[in-house]
């Protein structure tokens, strides 16, 4: 197919150079061996991988340049994700580079952020957000998970479900009900009271549950008191941020199955020469330029304005645009490669099922048009 | 160019200039009834913002023209478009003689000649090379046979362009040559086509021994199809412009509004959903539409957003009749409570050919999984 991309977009040369490095790091996997091997594997990636990045700086790579980080646009960044997803990298960057570094960023605890932040960028030290107590509620102030004063310490209780890449972290960064609402801790993994459970998810990776018994941290551990405003700012860059690896899960499963159905021979043609199955590959395609586009438009966004309602609609639609579109696609692709499209064996399966984790996570389809009708005063 | 003042340049012309009565109409416009603003339009020296400034037009680029039609269409303006303007215009311009140009350009400006488009025929809709009215060459004429249909408004016309086939004996696309001819000729009859909203906007145009003066062929003999498929520039790009859905979904939701539908959370989602497809075309109109401000050419990735976008209308279209519920039965307007009318019915009617016209969206996938994805024939 056509590379698009080098006739509609012009790239700046660091968006070029984040991309072709991206890609070039991703190229020696390109059968998804290794995407393969680590399924069902604990800590669900690799160590080795995950400091190859560190060492490129892709961990810090929102981070000022004064906690070690490159301090790169979002519509910088996009491209790294476009690649990770495209290679369906298992490496739990977002959960780190975006989620957990930025709830310390945008909290007001100095301390921490000098503490930690340069340990995130050089790969030594991860984290994680916890911070999520039921399926599908996307609401940023905690509820069970409570946390009470004692002294000039907390004592917090409750559990949190699907925190990705829990394995691994070195702390959590957790959101507790206080009596002044929701505020957000640095609780090390190592702290009397916390356990720690796996469930294996369908791609292969895992969702932690984060259980807390009365884990006891001192108030130096207390990221912000403004929980669900820091929570509400971190979740929408990160689903600006999933929506380039959804872009890229999508856009690679179409361009191996526009191959395949030009390889693939039936009634002695290729079978991509069958009017139907052009058609519903161009619909596919038709659905990755929407997603492209409004990916585009919304790391211009976040990157023009700090305005939480312009984010916040700008990461609703494109999280709904490239969670239902990444679905369609794969599905799609599925069918495109007829009955080896079913097996374990055909790559086209893997991206199916990413696209279904991150089409999930932070928020569907549905929710996000909710959500933008009710900002836009649309509906 | 600057763009912010460009824009409030030609809306201020326009509130200031274009009649209330004619905004947001049921369905697109003639240049007929309009033609007392065509006639402001050229007094301002707007009415061809696509030619170059030599030949009376604004001389804007394309992503300039793209602009210049959205706060026309942002202000409710909905009429057909011009073909001397956005066709002929430009043929002539590429293509004519000096003495053409010199004779038909200023009468396309000032419109005193109103010109119709003289291409599909019944036998060739999708597969237009294969057209069949004839033209012979005999001394000082043209001897033209055959019919035209779908022109539109050939009732109102003075002039039709027509592409007719020179040379039955070689490949169909090469025996096809460019001929502009005078609607009041003898051997031209016209009958208007009604269409579902029962209005006739279209016509069949039948040719028996008419005589073209053989002087009124444009560019060579022969060079018609090439010539034609070469005129596609701006006009690609509006043919999947947002407002082909945006319109209706505007009028989507002031029905909605007045049946109290924003408090059903059914509706809510199925319309939300609808504004995001708009808006996400939006994105993609936008990112297509700096590769003309670059000055850059598109390619035939630009049939994506006519895809899109028409297909979009249509499903805006049918929840529109459906909110209406059988007031949208009726053939008369629903009265809106800002005093305007909707005709639901009439609306989902007129966006049947929208997935048709200018390249049905099946021909469009054709192209897109030929050109873009590559795929074999």
């Amino acid at each position: 197919m056509l590379d698009l991309q080098s006739r509609i977009d012009r790239l700046s040369e660091e968006e070029q150079m984040i991309r072709d490095s991206a890609a070039s790091f991703f190229s020696t996997d390109a059968e998804l061996k290794r995407i393969r091997a680590q399924r069902g594997k604990q800590p669900g990636y690799g160590a080795d991988k995950w400091q190859e990045m560190a060492e490129l700086g892709w961990l810090g790579s929102m981070l000022p340049e004064k906690y070690s980080g490159m301090d790169l646009k979002f519509c910088e960044v996009i491209h790294m994700f476009e690649q990770m997803g495209r290679a369906l990298a298992p490496e739990p960057v977002i959960s780190t580079a975006i989620l957990g570094a930025g709830a310390i960023l945008n909290g007001d605890n100095e301390t921490l952020k000098t503490n930690y932040l340069p340990g995130l960028a050089s790969g030594k030290w991860k984290t994680t957000v916890a911070w999520q107590e039921k399926a599908s509620s996307m609401d940023v102030e905690a509820e069970h998970v409570v946390a009470t004063t004692e002294g000039s310490s907390y004592s917090i209780t409750g559990k949190k479900l699907f925190v990705p890449c829990a394995a691994g972290a070195d702390a959590f960064v957790v959101s507790a009900k206080t009596a002044d609402g929701t505020a957000l801790f640095l609780v090390d993994k190592d702290n009397q009271g916390i356990s720690l459970d796996y469930a294996d998810r369908v791609d292969g990776g895992f969702f932690g549950t984060v259980t807390l018994n009365n884990v006891s941290v001192e108030e130096d551990r207390l990221i912000s008191t403004d929980g669900a405003q820091v929570l509400s700012k971190v979740l929408d860059e990160a689903r600006l941020i999933a929506s380039a690896e959804l872009f890229g899960i999508m856009a690679k499963a179409l361009e191996l199955s526009v191959d395949f159905i030009k390889q693939r021979e039936q009634f002695g043609k290729p079978i991509g020469s069958f009017q139907a199955l052009q058609h519903r590959a161009v619909d596919a395609f038709i659905l990755t330029e929407l997603s492209r586009s409004v990916l585009i438009q919304s790391a211009n966004t976040f990157d023009r304005t700090q305005d939480k309602t312009e984010r916040a609609i700008a990461a609703s639609q494109v999280k709904a645009r490239c969670s239902d579109a990444a679905l369609e696609i794969t599905k799609s692709c599925i069918q495109l490669y007829g009955g080896m499209g079913y097996t374990d064996e055909c790559n086209i399966g893997l991206y199916f099922k990413k696209a279904m984790v991150l089409a999930a996570w932070l928020g569907q389809g549905t929710y996000h048009r909710t959500r933008y009708g009710e900002l836009t005063n649309a509906a | 160019m600057d763009e912010k003042a460009f824009r409030k340049e030609i809306s201020e012309f326009v509130v200031a200039n274009f009649p209330d009565k004619w905004r947001f109409p049921s369905h697109r416009l003639s240049l007929k009834e309009t033609h007392e603003w065509q006639l402001t339009l050229n007094e301002k020296g707007w009415a061809a913002p696509g030619w170059p400034k030599e030949h009376g037009g604004m001389g804007l680029t394309p992503y300039e023209q793209l602009v210049f039609q959205e706060e026309l269409n942002n202000y409710g303006v909905n009429i057909a478009p011009n073909m001397g303007v956005t066709m002929l215009g430009h043929l002539l311009i590429r293509y004519g003689t000096q003495a053409q140009k010199e004779h038909y350009l200023p009468k396309i400006l000032s419109c005193e000649t109103r010109w119709c488009q003289g291409y599909s025929e019944p036998g060739a809709g999708s597969d237009l090379a294969a057209l069949r009215t004839s033209a012979i060459l005999e001394d000082d004429h043209f001897m033209v046979n055959g019919q035209k249909t779908w022109t539109s408004f050939a009732h109102d016309a003075d002039m039709i362009f027509l592409l007719v086939r020179t040379d039955k004996d070689v490949k169909k696309q090469k025996g096809i040559s460019f001929l502009l001819a005078d609607m009041k000729s003898p051997g031209i009859t016209i009958k208007s086509i009604k269409n579902l909203t029962g209005s006739s906007e279209f016509c069949e145009v039948f040719f028996d021994d008419l005589k073209v003066p053989k002087e009124n062929i444009v560019g060579e003999i022969n060079k018609g199809w090439t010539m034609a498929k070469s005129l596609l520039g701006a006009e690609r790009i509006m043919i999947g412009a947002p407002k082909i859905a945006r319109y209706p979904l505007q009028l989507l939701k002031k029905l909605a509004t007045d049946n109290g539908l924003f408090n059903d959370p059914v509706f809510k989602a199925k319309y939300t959903a609808l504004l995001l497809d708009v808006d996400d075309l939006d994105a993609t109109f936008i990112r297509f539409g700096e590769v003309l401000r670059r000055g850059d050419e598109l390619g035939p990735e630009v049939s994506m957003l006519k895809v899109w976008i028409t297909e979009t209308a249509q499903r805006v279209t049918d929840l529109l009749v459906e909110v209406g519920g059988e007031a949208s039965l009726i053939n008369e307007s629903i009265q809106l409570s800002d005093g305007s009318g909707v005709h639901p019915a009439n609306h989902s009617f007129s966006s049947r050919p929208a997935t048709i016209y200018g390249g049905t969206n099946e021909i469009q996938r054709n192209i897109l999984a030929k050109a873009v994805l590559q795929l074999p024939s």
